[in-house]
């Protein structure tokens, strides 16, 4: 009913409508943030070659940083049932992420050239060493997502290199994997495991969150 | 009875490809380890798995069923020389019942991956005839065992449900 969902939603923009009794459209669709979908009915777009001039004036009007205005709400999480049991069913939290840099959240990667995995850089490549060691070692291992999306590019250098067999690669090799047993058993294999594969050397799966602190986990395996 | 379940997780997990074919899934199986219900792609332990699972199959009460459970990534993911492990066969299992009504031509081993994270798959399949007079050999050994071959030599078609979960080795010390 519409009603359920009024009241969901005002109860997160932190009650702004103290005073309201009755909850209606109107004021639920003035408090939220207006979607830029929407067109001042001044901008007409004519037909044929002028339209481009035309988009290069609307989007100078935006806000140059975020497509979306930053808003304090929170954005849904897809439809996942709740782990565990979560008490009341009123307190709809546990169905929003926490969006934690300022509220700025992009749908696109623009600007990120490397993923820093929060740590500094040093730290960052023993971290992917350690984690590709442990994949060409085990064959599946079970991570967090963005851990296992940074670690796709090293596991198919790793791979590569294996592929090119010479000894200057198999040092190479070995100075970035920890266990030199997996280098050479690497070097082994890889001809008639992935002698016809053209790169894509891993797979990933997502799976359910982490249980201590909700993190996004997947599997990654060695296809 | 057509079930609206996709088959998406099972391609995505690459069980569609390594164990079984493409199907259409027909009949709806659900299979409890105690009070964990095993959602594809789920993490069991092996310490709840000794035992074999309640499995409820639903269909007709005259189709016979068989359930076939084996790891196709033994012993390691990464070298499965011993593709697929077969943990437990049951035939003649009723529908809309569970495979303790059935005929059990390999008794259930629970998981025990020594290397890596194990997929465990169960597959059932349709018979067409009942299997209550055949004498249906045992696999010589677990190891290199092929759920085609096996559905072809029993003239088994494609699999009618399957369902799979992971399941790794625990460590020593209990973490948590």
């Amino acid at each position: 009913m519409a009603w359920s969902t009024c009241t969901a939603t005002t109860s997160c923009l932190g009650g702004g409508g103290g005073g309201v009794n009755a909850w209606s459209m109107m004021s639920l669709k003035s408090a939220l943030p207006s979607i830029p979908t929407t067109r001042t009915p001044s901008l007409r777009f004519p037909l044929g070659p002028h339209s481009p001039s035309c988009q290069v004036k609307f989007t100078h009007r935006k806000t140059p940083k975020a497509l979306l205005p930053s808003y304090t709400g929170l954005s849904m999480q897809s439809t996942l049932p709740s782990f565990g049991s979560h008490g009341d069913s009123t307190s709809f939290e546990h169905n929003f992420i926490i969006i934690d840099n300022g509220s700025r959240f992009f749908a696109m990667r623009h600007g990120k050239k490397v993923p820093k995995l929060n740590r500094p850089p040093d730290q960052r490549r023993a971290l992917l060493r350690g984690l590709t060691t442990q994949l060409l070692k085990h064959g599946r291992i079970k991570t967090t997502r963005a851990r296992a999306s940074a670690m796709r590019k090293y596991v198919d250098k790793m791979v590569t290199l294996a592929k090119d067999g010479s000894l200057h690669k198999r040092r190479q090799a070995l100075g970035f994997i920890y266990e030199k047993q997996i280098v050479h058993a690497l070097f082994a294999e890889v001809q008639d495991r992935y002698g016809d594969r053209n790169g894509g050397y891993t797979r990933i799966i997502r799976t359910l969150p982490r249980r201590g602190d909700n993190a996004p986990m997947a599997y990654i395996e060695l296809v | 009875m057509i079930m609206a379940v996709s088959v998406e997780p099972l391609v995505v997990g690459r069980v569609i490809g390594d164990v079984v074919d493409m199907f259409v899934p027909t009949v709806s199986m659900s299979v409890y380890f105690g009070p964990k219900h095993v959602t594809n792609g789920c993490d069991i332990k092996p310490s709840m798995a000794t035992n074999p699972p309640k499995v409820v199959v639903s269909g007709h009460t005259d189709d016979l069923y068989t359930l076939v459970m084996t790891d196709p990534d033994a012993p390691s993911p990464s070298e499965p020389s011993m593709r697929e492990w077969v943990h437990w066969i049951v035939v003649d299992i009723p529908g809309g019942t569970s495979p303790s009504k059935g005929k059990e031509i390999l008794p259930y081993m629970g998981p025990r991956p020594p290397v890596g994270i194990h997929r465990y798959i169960l597959v059932l399949f349709r018979q067409r005839y009942s299997m209550k007079d055949a004498v249906i050999q045992q696999p010589a050994t677990r190891a290199n065992f092929n759920t085609r071959a096996f559905a072809n030599q029993l003239d088994l078609g494609v699999p009618v449900a399957t369902i799979y979960f992971n399941a790794q080795k625990e460590p020593a010390n209990k973490k948590r």
